[in-house]
């Protein structure tokens, strides 16, 4: 079977890249080892409403809840508030995620790219060192399709790039090991996504609470792996939920547990390969959000691709204008967000109680990260930055000129 | 006698794919919905059973 495109992975890097592949006139198909598009959901369902301006999800169906803003608590409960305190001008929203993907997916095959669920890339073909197609598994079927380019949509765990020579094995500091409840029956009532960060609490991470509405929220954590012992990520959540008199009632209609890559970017392009999403590492490092980026990173794949079959270029350099256009996009901030991840890392719990502290009364009226690190990145007390100094150099600098 | 393997109990994981991420022997992967040690390829690290968030993989840490 021959194709201009396969993409590994159904999630919203791979449904984007085929949606806009396909519209510019690319044959794609899509191959998907799960039995279903979006289930399980694995995510906190947390997004930006930056979405709205990208009209790549329609109707309303995929959204749960519509979000004033966001708290940010210090390890002493200290808060930070993030948001449009005018009531309609809400900031992001809490999805359900499995009918979002599956909206994406429903746009790529309007626009002609095929899907084959339960089929799991195992291997690539290459004629000497060329690749010229991709094996993989429908239940005990052994398939092999032919492709000028093999996109890597295929997650945290990506072999995509790993198979293609690209080093994507994640070191343990730089993966976020997350377990989430999805609670009923909790007494919450404002739209506010919350943010709890201390070392007791999720050491290199924080707990969330993104309400869904109607007395349900997702309440999850994610801690570092380098700091991790076995099962840790769900104990600290349970004792978190416990703690809290609004949860602890809830009563849990999903458990899952997900893992994050919050690492540096990786070498995106080669001769007939893309990656994007996750398996290009595209995720916020600071927050752990990955949607928005391969919704963004995902259109821009799609296009090359599409220019590359139009001129049967399917190099390295052609292929890079993806890799400079998405590092336009959003890659100083992915850059800027690890600097700032190891910095925090570094703090006590006296010294983000201390940054808190100082920003409580500031207002930020919009959830982006930038003016918020730039804030924090002023408040640093004098033994930190100096710290800071002597380990990574000028970070902090750095993080203020991005 | 080796170290003991990694070993995943498939009643616990919940597919998250950490340990996939982070074996540093590409020794784990993904099956029917689980994840499975190569038990060729596994050095006995624990890596993989400190990153499980759940607690499904069994072996000894040092
Ligand atoms: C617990 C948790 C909470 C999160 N919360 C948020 C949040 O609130 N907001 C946010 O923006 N981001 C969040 N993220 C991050 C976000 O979920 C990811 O960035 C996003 O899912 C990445 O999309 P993707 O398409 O790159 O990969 P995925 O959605 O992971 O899709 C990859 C797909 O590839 C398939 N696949 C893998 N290997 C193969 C193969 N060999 N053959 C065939 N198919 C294969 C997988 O089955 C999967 O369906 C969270 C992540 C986790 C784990
Ligand atoms: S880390 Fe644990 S839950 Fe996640 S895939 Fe591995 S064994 Fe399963
Ligand atoms: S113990 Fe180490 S080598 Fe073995 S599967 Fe786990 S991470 Fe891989």
């Amino acid at each position: 079977m021959n194709y201009d495109a396969i993409i590994a992975g159904s999630g919203p890097a791979g449904s984007v890249t085929a949606r806009f592949a396909a519209e510019s006139g690319a044959k794609v198909l899509v191959i998907e080892r799960r039995a279903e598009v979006g289930v399980p959901v694995l995510c906190g369902e947390g997004i930006s409403r930056k979405i709205d301006d990208w009209d790549m999800v329609t109707g309303d169906r995929w959204i749960a809840g519509r979000m004033d803003g966001a708290r940010i608590y210090s390890p002493d409960k200290t808060c930070v508030t993030i948001g449009a305190e005018q009531a309609g001008n809400e900031t992001g929203y809490v999805i359900y995620r499995d009918i979002f993907d599956q909206e994406l997916a429903r746009h790529a095959i309007k626009a002609g790219a095929e899907y084959m669920m339960n089929t799991q890339a195992t291997g690539l073909i290459k004629e000497g060192d060329k690749i010229v197609g991709i094996i993989a598994k429908y239940f005990d079927e052994k398939l092999k399709f032919e492709a000028d380019i093999i996109v890597g949509a295929d997650g945290v765990d990506s072999k995509i790039g790993h198979w293609a020579g690209i080093e994507t094995r994640l070191d343990p500091k730089d993966l976020e090991t997350c377990a989430q409840y999805t609670l009923e029956n909790i007494d919450i009532k404002d739209a506010y996504c919350e943010f709890y960060l201390g070392k007791e609490i999720a050491p290199g991470g924080y707990v969330w609470v993104f309400p869904k509405g109607k007395g349900i929220a997702n309440v999850g954590i994610g801690i570092l792996a380098s700091l991790s012992e076995s099962g840790m990520a769900k104990k600290l959540l349970e004792n978190f939920i416990e703690k809290d008199p609004r949860l602890k009632k809830g009563i849990p209609i999903r458990f899952l547990a997900g893992a994050v890559p919050v690492s540096n970017p990786i070498e995106t392009v080669l001769d007939n390969i893309i990656l994007v999403g996750d398996a290009a590492r595209h995720v916020d490092p600071l927050t752990g959000g990955g949607l928005t980026h391969c919704l963004e990173g995902g259109k821009i794949a799609g296009e090359v691709i599409g220019k590359a079959v139009k001129q049967k270029d399917f190099s390295q350099e052609f292929l890079s204008e993806y890799e400079t256009r998405w590092k336009e996009a959003f890659g100083q901030k992915i850059k800027r967000n690890y600097l700032f991840k190891e910095l925090l890392l570094d703090m006590d719990d006296k010294t983000l109680n201390h940054i808190a502290y100082a920003l409580k009364d500031k207002k930020f009226d919009e959830i982006s990260t930038h003016g918020l690190v730039k804030e924090v990145a002023n408040e640093l007390p004098i033994s930190t930055k100096f710290k800071a100094l002597l380990k990574h150099g000028s970070k902090i600098k750095e993080i203020k000129n991005q | 006698m080796g170290k003991p393997k990694a070993k995943v109990d498939i009643n616990k994981c919940l597919a998250c794919c950490g340990c996939i991420s982070v074996c540093p022997q590409d020794a784990v992967n993904w099956f029917g919905g689980k994840a499975f040690v190569n038990d060729e390829k596994c050095i006995s690290c624990a890596i993989c059973i400190r990153t499980c968030p759940v607690g499904a993989i069994s072996g000894e840490v040092y």
